[in-house]
């Protein structure tokens, strides 16, 4: 089954929470839609899911109308990010609710239970109660619960948010290898991590305001943001952006820098651009533009320096753990070739080149 | 959620439909009843205007009883208060024989009040009754209990605050038991006593739960009627009437249907407007004791 | 201080203690004497003071000169089962409707209704009596326990909602839209998942419907004539002056053991702070 959203739109108090939201969802793909939060994902979320009415658009599954189909009888599955179970059933009966309501015999629902928990790890806790269990388990039974249907529809709102670290990282290897079950499926995941979105994805939708700013093959949407609105959401940490000129075969960068137009920037018109730049692609020199430290974060096994040149915040972001102190001046090589060029409406005009590199295995 | 909200409605009408009815029917019949000259020789639902709220103007009897409640109603839950209360500190941290106490304090306001006013009735009995024996022999002389106006109140007042002092109990333990210990760690340890400690820390941080217990024990005080009927019948003459009783004698026992209507409206709007201004006033009291 | 603390404070709990539990003893006590137990003056210790006899006992199960206590003591069952059944269902699912949905009936909001429970609350039974007194004449059920269990309904049915709204308001809706994605209409949300979770709440509602139902006196009172009497009702009839003392006592205890017995199973439930959120 396809579904297909045209135009909706949903406003509450005034704040736009859907805005000309349009887009397919195919069976048998694994769609991610990205955004920061409240950008829509959950409303969009709930309104496939027939808990939330839109003001005006349509929606079809296969051609005929779903809007006006009621919950139960949409053939949906949702994961939630707060782990929801019914708290009056043991584990077992937790997955088997659904099961039994869909009128399967009574052989079928216990196969298909005990299949769903062995594949969430879930094999021996069969007897308890979701209380319980631990964060992370109570959330594999939602998700064995909501695997166990074989539902048309499966969505997942920002299921593995609620974890630890380890466990998200984990869990999301897991689910890779639970979906390819899924088959005939449209399956939805909504996250705020760009990482997560390319690696489960075959497709990805970018939200931001109650807006679909883009659809794309992660490939696609990584290589060449639509604006630099994408830009900054689909990269962690979000993509520099900058004011820069390019003059008579010159690039002017931050006002400060002037070197030879890249070979992937010719042909552009003079005139005034903003310059995207991934954090990845600038570096600490000694000689280059420079700043002074305003921030320095250490993540895992990186180290993230906020620079300030003049007015813009630069992110750069270097391998291996630095000290790198505050109030530093420090010089920034950037790298001209992966330079993206938008248009001062933000957007893009020329995507950066060397496009299969730097996929740096997020 | 589209399409829904008409089976929702279907399932759960019924019940809002029902409690609608319930309220919102004796409601409207009194008000309507108050505008007509309902009375036994007249079972009618004509059409007198206002006269009934004329007579109730006038009416001393009914504005005594109104102001009875004052101290009967006002010192009754304050009574219940402070001793709930009072009962609660002494058992909050720890006590033994919990359950037994817990029960043997439920226990009263469980009971049926007319049951128990029924004996209480020969408790306070003047000459055969205990509480003039006991007090005999503390060398008291015998109080009239029921042929005395000023006596005929304290023992209805004890009757009530026998009766539902548990509840304040009840419901202010529970609500010391919900207490967040920050506070009191941080009045520990800059050296409070106790007395300080239940002026500013316990005091305050119970506001909100006390309010509501003395304005239902409020509510509940002023409408009693079947404790007046059988411990009192209102007496010695009219000089233990409530509201509630008062109503009875005239709405039920004489049938003056058309002006109790115009009494009970009245009672309820006084009730309202008096309470609205008694929970604000109350507000501001709990909130003098924070510094 | 300190030291004297824990003698102060089972002092007075034992102080109160003594205050509850008096007039249960007088009662007892009561019960057991005849004429020259009551006439000379206050009697306490059986044997000692007062030669005990089963009179008042007797008198209640149909003896001559007293009255029986059973039928009454059946009727006041009956009636408060049912109207506390009835009202846990209707109540239940008024309270779930309060609970999860706007309600735009007109000019009712769902705050406006909250506010006509407390008139109902403010309200004097005198006030309720009356047009029920009339309802049920026109429809002849005056003086008939069908009649009474409709209009105890109209007493408990509020406290049931008042309970159950506060606790359904406790169950996330996450639960509702999840069984609802699983496939259960609106009734079988209810159904099978929230009054599962519920047992809590129509426990406590239950309780409070039961005691309030056994304990109404003037709707019984003033809405039966010969028929039919509830048990307060006939307790109440004994209380003239005072000779039948020890069989007014006799039926008063009898009258009042259920709910004692009521009080201690319920305990637990009320101790465990469901009484604050039940009573707002």
């Amino acid at each position: 089954m396809t579904l297909h959203a045209t135009d909706l739109r949903l406003a509450v108090d005034g704040v736009d929470h859907l805005k000309d939201v349009t887009a397919t969802f195919q069976p048998g793909r694994l769609h991610t839609v990205i955004g920061r939060t409240l950008a829509g994902k959950t409303t969009l979320m709930r309104v496939l899911a027939g808990l939330q009415g839109v003001d005006s658009g349509s929606l079809t599954r296969d051609g005929a109308d779903f809007l006006t189909t009621p919950v139960w009888q949409r053939d949906t599955a949702m994961v939630y990010q707060q782990f929801i179970n019914y708290p009056h059933l043991n584990v077992f009966e937790n997955v088997a609710f659904p099961l039994k309501r869909a009128g399967l015999s009574r052989d079928e629902v216990q196969r298909r239970a005990q299949e769903s928990l062995a594949r969430v790890g879930l094999a021996e806790f069969h007897e308890r109660k979701p209380s319980q269990l631990s964060g992370g388990q109570q959330q594999r039974v939602a998700l064995a619960r909501a695997l166990a249907r074989g539902a048309g529809i499966l969505l997942l709102d920002e299921p593995f948010v609620n974890l630890d670290y380890k466990l998200r990282e984990q869990l999301r290897e897991e689910f890779k290898g639970l979906f390819s079950g899924q088959g005939d499926a449209v399956v939805i995941y909504a996250t705020t991590e760009p990482a997560e979105a390319m690696m489960l994805g075959d497709v990805v939708l970018v939200m931001h305001e109650g807006q679909i700013i883009q659809i794309g093959a992660p490939d696609e949407v990584f290589d060449r943001p639509a604006t630099t609105t994408v830009a900054r959401i689909i990269n962690d940490p979000p993509m520099n952006i900058f004011a820069g000129r390019i003059e008579s075969g010159q690039i002017t960068v931050a006002d400060l820098q002037a070197t030879h137009v890249p070979v992937h920037l010719a042909g552009l018109p003079d005139g005034s651009y903003q310059f995207g730049l991934r954090a990845t692609d600038v570096s600490l020199a000694r000689s280059g533009i420079e700043g002074e430290v305003t921030f320095v974060e250490i993540s895992g096994s990186e180290t993230f320096v906020h620079v300030a040149v003049g007015e813009a915040p630069f992110v750069v972001q270097i391998e291996g753990i630095h000290d790198v102190a505050l109030g530093e001046l420090v010089a920034m090589k950037l790298r001209p070739e992966r330079l993206f060029a938008f248009d001062q409406n933000g957007t893009l005009v020329r995507p950066a080149a060397n496009e299969h590199a730097a996929r740096e295995g997020h | 959620m589209e399409g829904l909200r008409r089976h929702k409605s279907m399932f759960v009408l019924p019940g809002l439909l029902t409690l609608l009815l319930i309220i919102v029917f004796p409601l409207l019949f009194t008000l309507r009843v108050s505008f007509s000259g309902w009375n036994v020789s007249n079972p009618q639902m004509d059409f007198v205007g206002g006269a009934n709220y004329v007579k109730m103007l006038h009416d001393g009897r009914f504005w005594s009883a109104i102001l009875r409640l004052l101290p009967l109603a006002g010192g009754t839950a304050l009574i219940q208060y402070i001793i709930g209360f009072g009962m609660a500190l002494l058992v909050w941290h720890e006590v033994r024989g919990r359950r037994f106490w817990r029960v043997l304090f439920l226990v009263p306001m469980m009971t049926t009040p007319v049951v128990m006013a029924a004996i209480w009735q020969t408790i306070f009995n003047e000459s055969l009754g205990p509480v003039n024996d006991l007090l005999g022999k503390l060398g008291i002389a015998p109080v009239k209990w029921f042929t005395e106006s000023g006596p005929a109140l304290a023992a209805l007042m004890t009757v009530e605050v026998w009766q539902w002092t548990p509840f304040m109990f009840l419901l202010l333990l529970a609500g010391l038991l919900s207490l967040p210990k920050e506070p009191f760690m941080a009045a520990a340890i800059d050296g409070a006593g106790v007395w300080r400690t239940f002026l500013k820390v316990t005091f305050p941080l119970m506001a909100p739960i006390s309010v509501t217990a003395i304005i239902i024990r409020l509510i509940e005080e002023s409408k009693i009627s079947d404790s007046v009927y059988v411990l009192t019948s209102g007496g010695p003459g009219s000089s233990t009437e409530t509201p509630g009783y008062y109503l009875y004698i005239r709405g039920l026992s004489e049938q003056q249907t058309g002006y109790a209507g115009a009494l009970s409206l009245t009672y309820l709007v006084l009730m309202i407007v008096t309470l609205t201004i008694i929970s604000a006033l109350l507000v501001r009291a709990f909130k003098v004791k924070e510094n | 201080m300190s030291r004297l603390y824990p003698t102060f404070k089972y002092t007075v709990i034992a102080l109160w203690g003594s205050f509850v539990v008096g007039p249960f003893l007088w009662a007892l006590t009561t019960s057991f004497k005849d004429a020259n137990g009551v006439q000379g003056g206050a009697t306490y210790i059986p044997w000692m003071q007062y030669k005990p006899t089963l009179l008042g006992w007797h008198n209640i199960f149909g003896g001559a000169g007293g009255i029986d206590v059973v039928q009454p003591f059946l009727n006041s069952a009956i009636i408060t089962i049912a109207a506390s059944a009835i009202s846990l269902v209707l109540g239940s699912l008024a309270a779930y409707g309060l609970s999860r949905y706007r309600f735009k009936l007109g000019f009712i909001k769902n705050r406006d209704i909250i506010f006509f429970f407390v008139t109902q609350r403010i309200m004097p039974p005198v006030v309720l009596v009356i047009p029920f007194f009339y309802l049920l004449q026109q429809v002849n059920l005056l003086d008939t326990i069908p009649g009474l269990i409709i209009v105890t309904v109209a007493l408990l049915l509020p406290i049931a909602v008042w309970v159950m709204v506060d606790f359904f308001n406790g169950i996330p809706r996450e639960i509702d839209e999840m069984a609802m994605l699983d496939g259960c209409g609106p009734f079988e949300v209810f159904v099978r998942t929230i009054l599962p979770n519920s047992l809590p709440g129509l426990t406590v509602a239950l309780m409070f419907c039961a005691v309030f139902g056994w304990n109404d006196f003037f709707f019984a009172f003033r809405l039966t004539f010969t028929q039919i009497q509830t048990l307060p009702q006939a307790v109440v009839a004994l209380n003239s002056s005072v000779p039948p003392w020890w069989t007014l006592s006799a039926a008063a205890l009898f009258g009042l053991l259920p709910l004692i017995l009521l009080a201690i199973r319920v305990e637990r439930y009320l101790s465990r702070g469901s009484l604050p959120g039940a009573v707002r």
